[in-house]
């Protein structure tokens, strides 16, 4: 893995006993995990059990080891990559495997967060529909027509939002039957 | 249901039964022509040099036959209904029997003509698909993820819209099996039984 100076520097610091003893170390880890994991997670600035360590050392090492840790999840770092790496930053092997179990905790959730901050197009979620039947309009009486009217929900950078449409029965049975043959060929390409 | 014409519009028609079968028939092309691809007011002065009439006769008449058609095919009045609504107007037998040839051979397209008109959201037009696994991203290396791409395309009025969207394969079942259920919905009990009331 390839990790700049700044966050060498970090790391480095987070391994130093009179910095951090081993108590405030996992607590940092903890805090750190969960600052990423959920939006709610607990700032290590301020932070009662850290009180003790300077506060721009504090801000930068959190900066270091979130980078760290979403660079080894990104790179699906396996544990001699993320031991070694640890090491040379002078991590004790106690540290360093109260941190892999922690990152392995995470790493689950962590990737579904990196693979939800992607650039893609709006992502369908559900469909919602309404069957009508048109008796008369300002132009032409006796319709007489049923029709529906196809709501799709979509999702962009945790935005949403909704395409509608109308269409006739034919149209949506065209409709679904194309989205029935993606389904099928997506069923064999997962078989093969 | 009888049409009810207005006595503007009775004066209007009457010029009809000043000249000759085959002038109305040339004047009811011309108004079926008009709805079709809109009205060119020229037409009539050419027409009226012709017949030594004034311009303003022919095009009362022409747009007398045109709210004529166009408010007996909106209505969908029958063949009969037809026949007594421009009995009021007093013309000839031959008159009439030209005038109920030219609304039943015209009304379907005069119908539908009139439907674009009616308020209506996009429609649906087309639906193309892709199947793509992604594999990496700026975000993520290492992924095996099976993504959907749809291409929905929509017309509205004349324009055409696409757009382009992305699903996963449960979700893609969960849109066929909601989207069958509508379709089920219309070969209920409940909506055969007013669709068949409602004639």
């Amino acid at each position: 893995m390839e990790l700049s100076e700044s966050v060498m520097k970090g790391l480095q610091t987070l391994a130093e006993p009179n910095v951090f003893d081993l108590k405030s170390f996992t607590i940092f880890m903890d805090v750190a995990f969960d600052s990423l994991d959920s939006s709610r997670g607990e700032s290590v600035l301020g932070h009662p059990e850290l009180r003790h360590i300077d506060q721009t050392t504090l801000k930068h090492c959190h900066t270091a080891a979130t980078t760290f840790i979403l660079e080894g999840v990104k790179q699906n770092a396996d544990k001699s990559t993320i031991s070694s790496c640890l090491e040379d930053v002078r991590f004790q092997n106690e540290r360093v495997d109260t941190f892999y179990n922690s990152f392995q905790k995470h790493k689950k959730s962590l990737e579904s967060l990196l693979s939800s901050t992607d650039t893609c197009p709006p992502h369908i979620t559900d469909a919602e529909w309404r069957l009508e039947y048109c008796i008369k309009n300002s132009h032409v009486h006796k319709v007489n027509q049923p029709s529906y009217l196809i709501s799709l929900n979509t999702e962009r950078a945790g935005a949403s939002s909704e395409i509608n449409f109308s269409c006739t029965m034919d149209q949506l049975q065209d409709l679904v039957g194309k989205m029935k043959d993606a389904a099928k060929s997506l069923e064999r390409a997962a078989q093969s | 249901m009888l049409l009810v014409l207005s006595e503007e519009h009775k004066e209007h028609l009457g010029f009809l039964s000043e000249v000759d079968a085959p002038v109305v028939g040339e004047f009811g092309r011309i108004a079926v022509e008009f709805l079709k691809k809109g009205s060119n007011p020229k037409i009539f002065e050419g027409a009226a040099r012709k017949l030594n009439v004034s311009s303003e006769s022919v095009q009362h008449g022409v747009e007398g036959l045109m709210y004529l058609l166009t408010e007996s095919s909106k209505l969908m009045i029958s063949e009969v209904d037809f026949q007594d609504s421009v009995l009021v107007l007093g013309f000839s037998e031959e008159l009439n029997e030209l005038l109920l040839q030219l609304y039943l051979e015209n009304r379907k397209e005069i119908r539908q003509i009139l439907s674009k008109l009616a308020p209506s959201l996009p429609h649906y037009h087309n639906l193309e698909w892709r199947l793509d696994v992604q594999l990496a991203s700026r975000a993520l290396r290492q992924q095996v993820k099976p993504t959907v791409t749809l291409k929905l395309h929509l017309e509205d009025g004349a324009k055409r819209r696409a757009h382009v969207l992305q699903t996963d394969p449960a979700t893609l079942q969960h849109l066929i099996h909601e989207l069958e259920r509508a379709l089920a919905e219309l070969k209920s009990n409940h909506c055969r039984r007013i669709l068949r009331n409602i004639k």
